[in-house]
C-alpha cells in the first residue's frame, strides 16, 4: 500500500546571502493514511523546512518525497498548486483573511478549488459545526477568542476534503485550556473522521499527544517512537 | 477560482481601505471627467459651428478671395475663419477672407473683376463683389460691434431671394449713399428685445481707419432703410444677422478703397463637378492668384480643425489620467507590501499564480470602472455648467450658445480609458503579487 507521505534521504539546501544552509540533511521517514504523527524539533532543527516540503510550499534539493505516491520534486509550479488544494495547512498564527468572516473564510479555500457557491456555503457551515463554532459562523476573526480563531483555521484546513492535515505549531499562540481543546478537536477529527494528521511542534507535551513522534535535531531525524494514549 | 469570486475578492479589499480606494479612484474621476467635459464641449461646439454654417452656407455659392492659399491661411494673415470680431460677436457671425492675405500677394480684387467672371462658363449664374470692414453702429451714443458689407443691393437681393429680405422697412433698389440694411442683431444685439433702432432711424457709421499714419474713426449717419428678417447661422457671404449692408459705391468712399474683398460666385448646381470646374476657370482666369473656396472646403476644413483642437484638448486631459494611473501603481504597490502575507496565505490554500494577478488586476479594474463613470457623470456635469457660463456671457461678449455633446465614442472610450489605463498601471504589481513565493511570503512580517 501507498504511504501518505514517505521522504527518502530527503535534503534541502538554503542559500543564506552566499552562504549555504543545510536545514533538512538526509531524512527518511514515512507516514500513512490514518497517522497522527507529530515531528518535534528544537529552534533550528529543520522541522519547519520539513512543514514546507511537506506541504508543497517548497521542493527538496535532493532526494525523494513522495506525497501519495507522486515525487514532489517533479511537479511544477501550477502542479504544486493544485496539491497543496489537497492538503489541509493549520497555521501557529491562524492566518486567516480578518476582513471575511468565519464562514467566508472557509469558503474561501472552496472557492479557491473552484465549489459552486451554495455548496460551499453549507459544507463551510456544517465544517464549522464540527469544530463548535456553529453559533460563530458570521464573526470576523478579530471579534473570535485565539482558540476559536484556530478552530476557524482547522475548519478552513478540512474544507476541501485534504489527504491530510498539516499543523504548525497550532497550540503556540493560544492558552493552555483552549489547547487542550484544540488538542481533543484534532483527537476526534483522527479518530472518528479518520482525518491523516501531521504535526510540527517544540512542544514535547503536544507531540505526545499523537500516535507516533519523530524527533528532528540539526536537519536530521533522530529518533521514532510511539507515543502511549 | 471563478470571475464573480475573483470580483467579489477584490472588491472585499477595496472595500477595506475605503478612504485610500476612494482617494485613487477620485485620481481617475478627475481624469476622466476632464477627458469628457472638454470633448463634449468641443464637440458641441463643433455642431453648433457647423450647424450655424450649414444654414449659412449656399452649397451652390462660391467665395472668390485674393490670394493663392487664402484658405490654408485660416488664423494667420490671410483669411480668418470666424475670426477676430465675427468670434467675439458669435452665434451671427461671419466668415471673412481676404484682408491683408491679398495685400501681402500683391494681387487685388476689383468690383468691376464680377462681369469676367460671368462669362467665364454657362454654370455660372451671377456673381457680385463684396467690400467688409468691421465697426461700429452708433445708436444714441451706444456703440455696438458690427460687420459693414459694401454691395449692390439689387443684385444682392437677387442672389439671396429668401434671406435678403426686410422684416421691417425696405431694401432700396437704387438706394442713397446713406441708406443701410441691418441685420437683425444690429437693432437687438443682446437678443433679449431691447431695440436699439428701428427702420427710418438715423444711426452712427463708425470705423476705426487704421491704414492712414493717423488712427482715426472715420463716421457717417446713415439712415437705416430695412431690417433684415431673422437669418440664423453664419452669412457665408450671404446675409447675416450681425452685417450692416451699405450700397458698394459708399462703402468704397467711406472705406477708402477702390477694390473689393471678395467677389460672391453663384453656379447653376451643387454638383462637385460644377463647383470643381467653375472654380477652376476661375482660378485659372486669375493665373492661380485667387483661391476659389466652396462650403464642403470650410466644412471639411472646419472638421480638420476641431479634429486637432479635440485631439489636443483630449491630450492634455490625459496626462491628468496617466498621473492618477502612477498613482494606482503606487498603492497598489503598498497594497502588495501590506498583503504579502495574505498572498502567501492565499497561495498555501492553492490559489494558482494566475488568479493572484487577476485579483490585483480585478482590484484596479473595478477602481477604473468606478472612477470612469463617475468621471463621465462629472465631466457632463461640468461641460453643462461650463455651456451656461458660455450661454450666459459670463466669460465675456454676449454670450454664446453651446449644447455640449457626449458622443457614444467618447463615453465607450473615456470607460475603456479609465479602466486601462488602472489596469496598466496594476500589472507591474499584480504581476509581483503573483510572483511572490508562498514560503517566503507566509514568513513576511
Amino acid at each position: 500500500m501507498t504511504a501518505l507521505v514517505e521522504a527518502i534521504d530527503l535534503k534541502k539546501t538554503y542559500m543564506l546571502g552566499k552562504v549555504p544552509v543545510e536545514a533538512v540533511r538526509g531524512v527518511n521517514m514515512k507516514v500513512e493514511a490514518g497517522d497522527f504523527v507529530s515531528i518535534l524539533g528544537p529552534s533550528g532543527s529543520g522541522k519547519s523546512t520539513m512543514l514546507n516540503l511537506i506541504g508543497a510550499l517548497d521542493k527538496p534539493t535532493s532526494g525523494k518525497l513522495l506525497i501519495d505516491g507522486v515525487d514532489i520534486s517533479k511537479l511544477n509550479d501550477n502542479q504544486l498548486t493544485d496539491l497543496r488544494r489537497r492538503i489541509g495547512f493549520v497555521f501557529q498564527f491562524f492566518n486567516l483573511i480578518p476582513r471575511l468572516t468565519a464562514l467566508g473564510n472557509v469558503e474561501l479555500a472552496m472557492s479557491i478549488a473552484d465549489v459552486g457557491k451554495s455548496e460551499r456555503k453549507q459544507r463551510a457551515a456544517k465544517l464549522l459545526e464540527t469544530v463548535g463554532l456553529k453559533d460563530r459562523i458570521n464573526h470576523k476573526p478579530a471579534e473570535l477568542s485565539g482558540g476559536q480563531q484556530q478552530r476557524v483555521a482547522i475548519a478552513r484546513a478540512l474544507a476541501n476534503n485534504p489527504k491530510f492535515l498539516l499543523l504548525d505549531e497550532p497550540t503556540g499562540n493560544i492558552d493552555s485550556k483552549t489547547a487542550a481543546e484544540v488538542v481533543g478537536l484534532l483527537k476526534k477529527l483522527n479518530v472518528e473522521n479518520h482525518v491523516s494528521i501531521i504535526m510540527v511542534t517544540h512542544d514535547q507535551n503536544l507531540a505526545r499527544e499523537a500516535n507516533r513522534t519523530l524527533e528532528m535535531f540539526d536537519g536530521l531525524l533522530m529518533s521514532e517512537g510511539v507515543n502511549q494514549q | 477560482m471563478k470571475t464573480y469570486d475573483i470580483l467579489g475578492y477584490s472588491f472585499s479589499a477595496i472595500k477595506l481601505r475605503k478612504l485610500r480606494a476612494a482617494l485613487t479612484t477620485l485620481g481617475v474621476i478627475i481624469g476622466i471627467a476632464a477627458i469628457v467635459a472638454l470633448l463634449s464641449i468641443t464637440q458641441g461646439l463643433q455642431v453648433s459651428i457647423t450647424n450655424d454654417l450649414n444654414r449659412g452656407l449656399s452649397a451652390n455659392t462660391l467665395i472668390v478671395v485674393p490670394g493663392s492659399n487664402a484658405l490654408g491661411a485660416v488664423g494667420g494673415g490671410g483669411g480668418s475663419l470666424g475670426g477676430g470680431r465675427a468670434a467675439r460677436t458669435t452665434g451671427t457671425s461671419s466668415i471673412n477672407f481676404g484682408g491683408t492675405g491679398a495685400a501681402s500677394s500683391g494681387f487685388a480684387l476689383y468690383d468691376n473683376y464680377t462681369s469676367q467672371i460671368d462669362v467665364l462658363s454657362p454654370l455660372i449664374n451671377s456673381s457680385i463683389a463684396v467690400v467688409e470692414r468691421g465697426g461700429y453702429v452708433d445708436a444714441d451714443g451706444l456703440n455696438n460691434p458690427a460687420t459693414f458689407y459694401g454691395v449692390d443691393f439689387s443684385q444682392y437681393a437677387s442672389q439671396y431671394p429668401t434671406t435678403f429680405v426686410a422684416a421691417s422697412g425696405t431694401i432700396p433698389v437704387n438706394p442713397t449713399n446713406n441708406e443701410i440694411v441691418v441685420g437683425t442683431r444690429v437693432v437687438d444685439p443682446r437678443e433679449n428685445g431691447t431695440i436699439l433702432f428701428s427702420a427710418g432711424s438715423n444711426v452712427g457709421i463708425v470705423w476705426t481707419n487704421a491704414t492712414t499714419l493717423q488712427i482715426v474713426n472715420e463716421t457717417y449717419t446713415a439712415q437705416v432703410s430695412g431690417v433684415l428678417q431673422k437669418v440664423g447661422g453664419f452669412g457665408f457671404g450671404g446675409p447675416s444677422d450681425n452685417g450692416v449692408y451699405i450700397p458698394m459705391s459708399q462703402a468704397q468712399s467711406f472705406f477708402g478703397t477702390t477694390q473689393c474683398d471678395y467677389i460672391i460666385v453663384q453656379v447653376k448646381d451643387s454638383s462637385n463637378a460644377t463647383i470643381s470646374s467653375v472654380s477652376k476657370l476661375i482660378t485659372d482666369h486669375f493665373d492661380g492668384q485667387v483661391t476659389v473656396i466652396s462650403s464642403t472646403a470650410v466644412l471639411s476644413l472646419l472638421s480638420t480643425i476641431f479634429g486637432t483642437i479635440q485631439l489636443f484638448l483630449g491630450g492634455i486631459a490625459a496626462i491628468s489620467l496617466l498621473v492618477a494611473g502612477i498613482g494606482i501603481m503606487n498603492i497598489m504597490i503598498v497594497s502588495l507590501i501590506e498583503r504579502t502575507r495574505e498572498i502567501g496565505i492565499l497561495k498555501a490554500l492553492g490559489m494558482k499564480s494566475r488568479t493572484v494577478l487577476s485579483i490585483f488586476l480585478g482590484e484596479s479594474a473595478i477602481i477604473g470602472l468606478i472612477g470612469a463613470l463617475l468621471g463621465i457623470l462629472s465631466g457632463w456635469i461640468l461641460a453643462n455648467i461650463t455651456a451656461r457660463l458660455l450661454g450666459s456671457g459670463a466669460f465675456g461678449g454676449t454670450g454664446f450658445k453651446v449644447t455640449p455633446l457626449l458622443t457614444p465614442e467618447v463615453f465607450i472610450g473615456s470607460l475603456a480609458f479609465g479602466i486601462g489605463i488602472s489596469v496598466i498601471f496594476a500589472l507591474y504589481p499584480a504581476w509581483r503579487a503573483s510572483k511572490l513565493k508562498p514560503v517566503e511570503a507566509l514568513r513576511y512580517e
